[in-house]
């Protein structure tokens, strides 16, 4: 009897069973688990936030140790990108400088030439000359003559096997036989303690304007002829002096010199046994 | 001991100022590394080798500079002197005695320049230079003495290390 009673209350219970499945597969039971899901929803939702916060609290220092360590990484990733970044600006600026120095070769096709990197300034303040990383070993020599692409620099003074140094044309004990385009008049130009340049020695009679090009002009033998020196930047003329003089602008940027080119061909003339005792200086 | 470390002390030196500061002036003034290096060896009392120092700082700079030869060995075996003398008599006061020596080593070195480049028959007036070589170089040379009188103490401090003192 109890078996069978107990056999009729399963049956029964599968039977609701079946029918409630039946019924929620049929969608017939949507609003009322509606009624009961949504609280329920609602409370596991607030219950597994309480559970992140309180994870993340947790957490916390060990994400911290991870980031610091992450940040720190990227920000030697950032300084190695940012020292490659500079180094390859410094080697797209030397390229810029060679390729004009080249072009300026090719141009001047008459002249060999020997580029140089300058490594270093005369210590003295009184003086203007700079130190070359080429010397005797390259083929350079006292009084070779040294130019960028720009104009004239000036002239190798003194050499060691692999160095030289090379006196400025704003040396205050510089002098380039120098003439003036278009009147083509001969003067002297002198480097001055200032760093600037004095073209001197310019005939009265002559016509000469602000911004004429100033040239060597090869006389005496110490430059070649017709190397770029500057423009004429303003003139000094009294009527009652014998001559002119005028300040001349470079074109070479003299604190800016990097690689310059020594033009290795050219061996200057020493005209000093030609010159009278009596005018020597 | 003292006379290698004054020649890598002076190569080390030179290369910072003819490569660095020669390219910062402050007017046309430079700094002037190796006779700050040189005041502060001489300064020291428990050295016994700044002539020698001097002397070395002097070829060094003859053999880099364009400058005729002698003159800065001139100057700096006379601010040798000068610092020695100096240090005797106001011994007590260190960094102001350096502070006076930089300004007369300076001024003594710059004068002399001038005076062989102008008997040499470079146009160079006192005032030009006194203004835009002169006065800068000191300013220059004031900003670093300091630190190198630092450097050059400990330095002076290791290869002349004072011994413990016993009272009796």
């Amino acid at each position: 009897m109890n078996i069978t009673s107990r056999n009729l209350q399963t049956i029964v219970f599968v039977l609701i069973a079946v029918g409630m499945i039946a019924l929620a597969l049929g969608g017939y039971l949507t609003s009322l688990s509606r009624i009961f899901l949504n609280p329920l929803i609602e409370v596991q939702a607030w219950v597994y936030s309480r559970f992140q916060v309180a994870q993340d609290l947790l957490r916390a220092p060990q994400d911290m140790a991870r980031l610091q360590q992450r940040n720190a990484q990227l920000e030697a990733q950032v300084s190695q990108l940012q020292a490659q970044i500079i180094e390859l600006q410094q080697q797209l600026t030397e390229t810029r400088i060679l390729s004009a120095l080249v072009d300026f070769a090719r141009a001047n096709p008459e002249n060999r030439y020997q580029a140089a990197a300058v490594i270093g300034r005369d210590p003295s303040p009184f003086l203007r000359y700079v130190i070359i990383n080429r010397g005797s070993d390259d083929n350079i020599r006292r009084g070779m003559p040294v130019v960028t692409q720009q104009g004239l620099v000036g002239r190798i003074e003194a050499v060691t096997a692999n160095a030289a140094r090379v006196q400025l044309i704003t040396d205050s004990a510089s002098v380039v036989n120098a003439k003036i385009q278009p009147s083509g008049a001969q003067a002297v130009l002198k480097g001055q303690a200032s760093g600037d340049l004095l073209l001197d020695l310019i005939p009265q009679g002559v016509s000469i304007e602000v911004g004429n090009l100033v040239l060597t002009s090869g006389l005496g033998g110490g430059y070649p002829p017709n190397i770029v020196i500057g423009q004429i930047a303003g003139i000094r003329s009294q009527p009652q002096e014998l001559f002119q003089s005028a300040t001349v602008q470079s074109v070479v940027d003299f604190n800016q010199l990097e690689i310059v080119l020594v033009i290795v061909n050219f061996r200057p003339v020493n005209i000093e046994p030609l010159i009278p005792e009596g005018n020597q200086p | 001991m003292a006379i290698l470390l004054a020649f890598l002390v002076f190569i080390l030196f030179l290369m910072i100022q003819i490569g660095i500061l020669s390219n910062l002036p402050l007017l046309q003034g430079y700094p002037d590394l190796i006779l700050l290096a040189i005041i502060a060896w001489s300064l020291r009392p428990e050295v016994r080798t700044a002539w020698q120092w001097g002397v070395i700082g002097g070829l060094l700079m003859t053999l880099v500079s364009a400058m005729p030869v002698g003159v800065y060995l001139l100057a700096y075996l006379l601010v040798v002197a000068m610092a020695q003398l100096t240090r005797r008599m106001v011994w007590q006061l260190p960094f102001l005695t350096m502070l006076v020596m930089t300004i007369l080593g300076t001024f003594l070195t710059d004068s002399l320049s001038l005076v062989v480049l102008q008997l040499m028959g470079r146009d160079l007036s006192i005032r030009f230079v006194f203004g835009t070589i002169f006065i800068p170089s000191v300013l220059y040379n004031l900003i670093l003495a300091l630190p190198i009188y630092a450097f050059i103490g400990e330095l002076a401090k290791w290869v002349y290390p004072v011994g413990p003192i016993y009272e009796s």
